[in-house]
Parts: C-alpha cells; sequence; structure tokens
C-alpha cells in the first residue's frame, strides 16, 4: 500500500516537472514572436478593460447630454460624443466587456462540443466518424455569416442566440481539426501501449490522446475568437444581436452609420477597436501557431 | 527575411479583414434594402435614356390600389398614376382636375361636377360619369379604407353623360378636400381583375403605372396621350424605397437619385455645400408622436400618460433626433393645419413626472414596449424615448419592424383588448389638409384600428360629438371654436406623447425642377423636368 502512494507522488512529480518544462520552453520560443507578443499584451489589456472597464471609464456610458451631442474629440470627451451626448470612450470600454464575453464564451461552446465531435470521431472511426464528417461538411457549406443568420432568425435576436449561432458554426472547424490530430496520436507507441496494458477506451482518449491535441485547439481557438467578434457585430449591426441602444460595437456603428458624414468620430472608435481586436487574435493566434504546432505552418 | 515576411503576413491579414469588413457591409446594405436587383433595374433604366428620373424615398408603398390607402406614402405613389374630381396643388389649396367645373350648394349637402370630356383611362377606357360613379360605388361597397371620406355620402345621381351630383345626409363643409383624395381608377381594371389591381394601378394621370417591384422599386412611365397639358419632359420616373438615409444622401451625390426625400437634416450642411444640389425646407402638417393604448394598463391612467409628456423634453427631442429643424408640437396637430389652436407645452419636468407616476401608483415605474419602423431616424426617436421615459423608471423595450408587418400588427386586430400594440412612434399629415383630416380618424371612438389610425384607441364620447357636430356645420367661425375645443381636451388627455412637428427637408439635383413636397408629406412629380 505505502510504496504504491510513493510511486504516484513520484510519478505526479514528474508529470509537473514536464510541464514546466513543457511551459518554459513555449514562452522561450514565444518571446521571440515580438507581433504576436505585442497582440498578447494588447489582448490582456482588453481583459483588463473588461475586469476593471467599469471602474475606470471617465463617464457613465449610457448617461445622455442632450446639451453636448456629437461632439468631436476633444478634453474630457476624449473619443467625442454620439448622437445622444453620450462620451463615445466609455461606450467602447464599455463594448469591450460584451464583445470578449460574446466571442469567449461562443467560441468555448464550440471548441467543447467541436473537440468531444473531433475525438469520438477519430478514435472510433467507421460509421460514426462518417456520420459526424459529412454533419460538419453540411455546416461548412454554408458560409459562416449566413448561417449565423439564419439561425439568430430562426431563435429571434439578442446576444444569447447569437452565442448559440456563432458556436454552431464554430464546431465544425473544431471537429474537423482534432479528429485529425486524433488519427495522429492514435497510431503512436505510448497509445498502443495504454491499449495493450488494457485502459479504457475513455481513459484512452481523454487521458492520453485529448492532451496531445491541446496545442492544436488553443491556436484554433484563438484564431476563432477574432473571426467571432467580426461575426457578433456584423450581426448587431444588421439589427439581430445586440439591442441597438446598448454599448456593443456593431450597434454603434449600425447607430452611428448616419453621421458619418458629419461626425466621423462615433463610428470611427467603435470600427478600430473591432479592426484591431480581430487582427490581435489573428496574429497571437498565428505566433501561438509557430510554437505550438509547427507542422501547420505553411 | 523573417521581419519582412512576418510584415507580408500582417499586410495580407489588414487586407483579408478590410474586405471582410467590406464584404460583410454590402451584406447589410442587400439585406436591408434589398437592392440587389434594384440595381441591375437601374443601370438598364439609365442606359435606356438620360430623360429618366430617380426618386429615392424612405419607405416602400404598402399598396398601390387608390381606394385602399391610407398611409402618405401609398397616397402620393397612387397620386402620381391617378387623379381626382378634383386635386391639390402646392399649396394644398383645392384645384379642378377631371371635373372642368364644380357647385356646391348652400348649406354643403349638394356638390355637382361637370366632367372634362376626352379623358380616357391608361387602358383606353373613357372617362365619364359612369365611371366616376362606378369608383365611388367600388369604395363603399367594399368599405375600403377611402370610405372614411365618404361618410356622409347618401346619393349618386348622373345627370349626363358628363355630369354628376352627390348629394350627403348632412351638411359637410369639408367635402371638397375629401373629394380630392378620392382617385378615378378605371371601372374596367378593378372589376375585371379585383385581386391584382393594387398591383396594376389603371388610372389618368400624367404618368402610367410600368412596374412595381416590392422593396425594390416602382416606375411610373410618362403618358403620351394625356388629355391635358403634359407639364413634364421626363420619360420615366422610378421611386426607390431606401430606408437608409446614408444611403439615400450618397444616392444623391453619386447621381444615382435625382430627389431624394427625407434628407436627412444631419446631412443638410454638407449637401447644401455641394452647388449641383438644392436643399428645400417646406413647413408640414406632419406630427410626430408616440400613440399611447389608452385602453391598456397602465396606460389607461391619464396620469400615466401625463407623466410621461412631462418626461419627455421636446425641444431635446428637436435637437437630438432632428438636428434642431421642426418646432415642438403645441397641439394634436401641426401649426400648418387648419383650425389649429396652440396649447400650452406639456413642461420638461422630471419631478413633476414622477410626482404623477407616484399619484398613479408607479412610483416604481413599469416595462413596456414601443413600436416602430426600421428607418434610422425612427431608430433614434425611439431610443431618445426610451431614455427619457427610463427617468422616471419606465423601462421601454424597442421593436422595429418592418412596415408592412407592423402595419399588420397593427390594423389586424379587431380590439383594444385583442391587440399587442402598446406604443407606436408614428407621424400624421393630413393628406386632405383639413382640421377633420388631422382629428377624425386619430381621436374618434369610431375609428379604432382596423376602421381607421385612433391606435391609441382613444375613446372620448365628448370629443367624438364635437367631431361629428364640426364637420355638420356649414359656418367655419363655429368650426374653429368646436376643433379648439378638440384640441384642449384631448392634448390635456394625453392619448400621446407629443414630440414635434417636421420641417420637410427635400434635396435634388439643380438640374431637375416642378417635383416638390407638399406639406402634407407627399411628393410631387406631376411637373417634372429636366433643364
Amino acid at each position: 500500500m505505502e510504496n504504491k502512494y510513493v510511486e504516484m507522488d513520484l510519478n505526479e512529480e514528474i508529470n509537473s516537472d514536464k510541464t514546466e518544462n513543457r511551459f518554459l520552453e513555449f514562452w522561450k520560443l514565444f518571446r521571440r514572436k515580438k507581433p504576436a507578443l505585442y497582440s498578447l499584451y494588447f489582448i490582456l489589456l482588453l481583459l483588463v478593460l473588461v475586469v476593471a472597464g467599469q471602474y475606470i471609464t471617465p463617464f457613465d456610458h449610457s448617461e445622455p447630454n442632450y446639451s453636448n451631442i456629437l461632439s468631436s474629440p476633444s478634453w474630457p470627451h476624449v473619443f467625442g460624443t454620439d448622437e445622444y451626448g453620450r462620451d463615445v470612450l466609455s461606450r467602447v470600454i464599455a463594448g469591450t466587456k460584451i464583445a470578449l464575453t460574446v466571442s469567449i464564451s461562443a467560441v468555448l461552446i464550440g471548441a467543447i462540443a467541436g473537440t468531444i465531435l473531433g475525438l469520438v470521431s477519430g478514435f472510433f472511426g467507421k460509421w460514426i466518424d462518417k456520420a459526424i464528417m459529412r454533419f460538419c461538411d453540411i455546416l461548412f457549406a454554408f458560409p459562416d455569416l449566413i448561417l449565423a443568420i439564419g439561425i439568430v432568425a430562426i431563435l429571434g435576436p439578442g446576444l444569447q442566440n447569437v452565442i448559440i449561432a456563432i458556436a454552431f458554426f464554430s464546431v465544425p472547424s473544431f471537429a474537423r481539426i482534432v479528429r485529425s490530430s486524433t488519427l495522429e496520436v492514435k497510431e503512436l507507441l505510448f497509445v498502443e501501449s495504454a491499449k495493450s496494458m488494457g485502459a479504457s477506451k475513455r481513459r484512452i482518449v481523454f487521458k492520453h490522446i485529448f492532451p496531445e491535441t491541446i496545442p492544436v485547439i488553443i491556436v484554433y481557438f484563438t484564431m476563432n475568437v477574432g473571426t467571432a467578434i467580426l461575426s457578433a457585430a456584423s450581426l448587431s449591426f444588421l439589427g439581430l444581436g445586440a439591442e441597438l441602444s446598448s454599448p456593443d460595437w456593431g450597434a454603434m456603428l449600425s447607430m452611428g452609420r448616419d453621421y458619418i458624414g458629419t461626425s466621423f468620430h462615433i463610428v470611427f472608435f467603435p470600427g478600430l477597436m473591432i479592426f484591431l481586436t480581430v487582427l490581435a487574435f489573428n496574429i497571437l493566434g498565428d505566433g501561438l501557431r509557430d510554437v505550438l504546432d509547427p507542422k501547420t505552418r505553411d | 527575411m523573417k521581419k519582412s515576411l512576418w510584415m507580408l503576413v500582417m499586410l495580407l491579414m489588414t487586407l483579408a479583414l478590410v474586405l471582410a469588413a467590406c464584404n460583410s457591409n454590402e451584406g447589410n446594405g442587400e439585406t436591408e434594402e434589398n437592392s440587389n436587383e434594384g440595381n441591375n433595374v437601374e443601370s438598364d433604366a439609365d442606359g435606356e435614356s438620360s430623360d429618366s428620373i430617380t426618386v429615392a424615398i424612405e419607405q416602400d408603398f404598402i399598396s398601390l390600389d387608390p381606394h385602399d390607402v391610407g398611409d402618405t406614402v401609398s397616397i402620393f405613389g397612387t397620386r402620381s398614376m391617378y387623379e381626382g374630381l378634383v386635386g391639390f396643388d402646392k399649396n394644398m389649396e383645392i384645384q379642378p382636375v377631371l371635373a372642368e367645373d364644380y357647385e356646391v350648394n348652400e348649406n354643403s349637402t349638394e356638390f355637382t361636377f361637370k366632367l372634362r370630356e376626352n379623358v380616357t383611362f391608361h387602358d383606353g377606357e373613357p372617362f365619364n360619369a359612369e365611371a366616376v360613379k362606378a369608383n365611388f360605388e367600388r369604395i363603399m361597397n367594399e368599405e375600403l379604407r377611402s370610405n372614411r371620406n365618404l361618410q356622409y355620402l347618401e346619393n349618386i345621381e348622373i345627370l349626363g353623360d358628363y355630369e354628376i351630383k352627390f348629394t350627403l345626409s348632412q351638411p359637410f363643409s369639408a367635402m371638397l378636400n375629401k373629394f380630392a383624395m378620392i382617385l378615378m381608377a378605371s371601372p374596367e381594371a378593378f372589376s375585371n381583375n379585383p385581386d391584382d389591381f393594387a398591383l396594376n394601378p389603371v388610372g389618368t394621370g400624367a404618368f402610367k403605372f410600368q412596374e412595381w417591384k416590392q422593396g425594390d422599386s416602382m416606375v411610373v412611365a410618362k403618358n403620351e396621350d394625356y388629355w391635358g397639358d403634359l407639364g413634364t419632359n421626363v420619360q420615366q420616373v422610378t421611386f426607390r424605397p431606401v430606408p437608409e438615409n446614408g444611403s439615400r444622401v450618397a444616392m444623391l451625390q453619386t447621381g444615382e437619385a435625382d430627389f431624394i426625400y427625407p434628407v436627412p437634416h444631419n446631412n443638410v450642411e454638407e449637401l447644401e455645400s455641394d452647388e449641383n444640389i438644392v436643399i428645400e425646407e417646406t413647413p408640414s402638417t406632419i406630427a410626430r408622436y408616440v400613440s399611447i393604448n389608452t385602453k391598456k394598463e397602465p396606460f389607461d391612467d391619464v396620469k400615466v400618460r401625463q407623466a410621461m409628456n412631462h418626461a419627455v423634453d421636446q425641444e431635446a427631442f428637436l435637437a437630438v433626433v432632428k438636428s434642431g429643424y421642426g418646432e415642438p408640437l403645441s397641439s394634436t396637430m401641426s401649426s400648418k393645419t387648419q383650425h389649429y389652436a396652440e396649447q400650452e407645452l406639456y413642461e420638461a419636468n422630471i419631478e413633476k413626472a414622477k410626482e404623477l407616476m407616484a399619484e398613479a401608483g408607479y412610483e416604481d415605474g413599469f416595462s413596456a414596449e414601443i413600436w416602430g419602423n426600421t428607418a434610422s431616424e425612427t431608430n433614434t426617436g425611439m431610443q431618445f424615448v426610451q431614455q427619457q421615459l427610463a427617468q422616471i423608471g419606465i423601462d421601454l423595450e424597442v421593436r422595429s419592424m418592418e412596415e408592412a408587418t407592423l402595419s399588420d400588427s397593427i390594423y389586424t386586430p379587431e380590439t383594444a383588448e385583442e391587440t399587442d400594440l402598446q406604443m407606436w412612434y408614428v407621424s400624421w399629415s393630413p393628406s386632405s389638409g383639413d382640421a377633420d383630416g388631422a382629428t377624425r380618424s386619430l381621436f374618434h371612438n369610431e375609428f379604432s384600428p382596423p376602421e381607421g389610425a385612433n391606435t391609441a384607441y382613444y375613446d372620448n364620447q365628448q370629443v367624438s360629438d364635437w367631431i361629428d357636430e364640426a364637420n355638420q356645420t356649414g359656418d367655419v367661425e363655429e368650426q374653429k371654436e368646436i376643433y379648439a375645443q378638440i384640441q384642449e381636451t384631448v392634448y390635456s388627455e394625453a392619448p400621446w406623447i407629443f414630440l414635434g412637428s417636421d420641417t420637410i427637408l427635400s434635396g435634388y439635383s439643380s438640374s431637375l425642377e416642378g417635383v416638390y413636397v407638399l406639406p402634407d408629406g407627399s411628393v410631387s412629380i406631376r411637373n417634372a423636368n429636366l433643364k
């Protein structure tokens, strides 16, 4: 009995050592990718805004001031004010929270569902694989945004349904990518050995194969968040997502587009934020791919 | 090497993003305007002839059946092809049109029209007293929307091929304005093909119907066989519904449209600096308001409705939604309407509003829905009302709907109990230009939907009686007095949130003349001329 405990402890130590090494190795490589590193800093800054945004915004983002409408960027309204006299900077900051929560939660749901499907599909093969992959092919046949519009049209407008729609169209790409790495890992020696030692299928899939697919998932996750932000903003712009009165970036573009000729700033800043955020997630995703998944490069 | 590769990747990604953004923007335009095919039609039309014009308007026509339209846009759409016995000129004065002459007896009960000879409908059918009678009978027998103009019509008598007499059951001085609202269609067209008639108009006007792609364009062409002086050198006019303010302005700037209405007020300055574009301001009879369903809780309490009016600042409304163009709505009708009587405005006073809410038992407020169409300005306006009412604890949900869906949701339910309507952000302009048109259909208790536009379901027997009384008297002074009473009562009982009355802003290319907007917000193309 006692012996066994010691053995397990030893095992854990080796494991944690291994992960630490892995992380350090990753960081050493990643640090050299300057654009990706700066993108990471930018995204961390956005996360700070999500958490602390409401405490540091200069004004209440929903407080109208009809005596100061459409004023150009100047002090104290650094990004100017919108058609109701609301501070654009505060709204952009408040919008960060909406954009990131919507996109990250949508992609997370999609990633979980897609990963499970991919693992099952890759590991079990045969008709399950075929069924799942044909289902993915069907979803791939639709352009993402059209599919999302369709889903929202059925479910009704609102952020919650936007999350569902984006999650839905993220599923197949995760399923496919996880499946292909499962197929690869499945043939490796350590899986063979686990199998021959009589490990259960569930254990093999989740304990041995799944961890090997994590790097790929991380890369895809990061890149999909960028697309998800763009899709969520597009849906809101169309009036299918966030309520138009909310400080969602897409909704701000939608409400502000009438003033584009006269008050450029009320669409410029939310637009710029969408641009920078999506760009940051894409560059970060690229950087991660270079480090974590060098095979898929080029 | 590595660095330049990165730069390349970044550049590509930026490009991809910009492209993606452009794509989705284009996509947006298409879904909102269905302009996909429209563009083709447009270029075809341009290719065919240079003497055609495009008029971009905010909404599509709901129907083109001249006897069954209620909204301003559909009314001016039908007026582009149809004519009445009498009509309005630019100042909304009555002019004879298909009638050469008319006579009214002393107490306004008998109207005799001498009709123009040698007039034919667009399908070649002759216009005569028989045809006139058939038109009026269609409206009355089928109880179409125009029937509300013919409430007192008792008898139609054909005196000769080109002479016809209408007898009313009681004196009604505004009847001549109502005759101007009844447009003459070819009896052949509506009796042969009753189902498709709304889609295939056949009138007598200077322009005849060409095609109507709903949601996209309505095209009319010059009627070479017109009975009178054509007064236009334009071959073809295309009406294009463009709900997007920005797109409408861009269309005028690029020459894709020759006339746009309305011009968004925030673009006036920009457009005025363009020497090829003329901006015209017209004071209007358009009243802008939110109708409140007075039969539904909590709106059945007059104090709640008054509180809502005190919460909404009309000056701020004009500044935010109208860029300062327009004036506060100081009565139930605009100051340009007949028999207008100025009322004291609801003072913007949150404290007072909160007090009224508390007195009504709603100190904690309540939630409600406000409906409106999808036009950008409506959205801005509804959000403004949302913000203002939030100050007194009313939590409004804004719902934008396509015009036809909206119209269905409002005019289909038979009773106040059945309808889901709580608040409607809308405007009204009396197309017949008279006080009756600005009152009866809105506040008479027999004119709740589906019969009329009393979407507040306002029901005050006294007011209904007054409205009837005003119709019956031939004496203008007496009418004025009655309408003053009506306005005072209704304004104080607040079946609406009063928002403002519009200044009409239209814009056209400097090579065009003769297209104009009447004070009721209808576009006249009758005298369109290209220089």
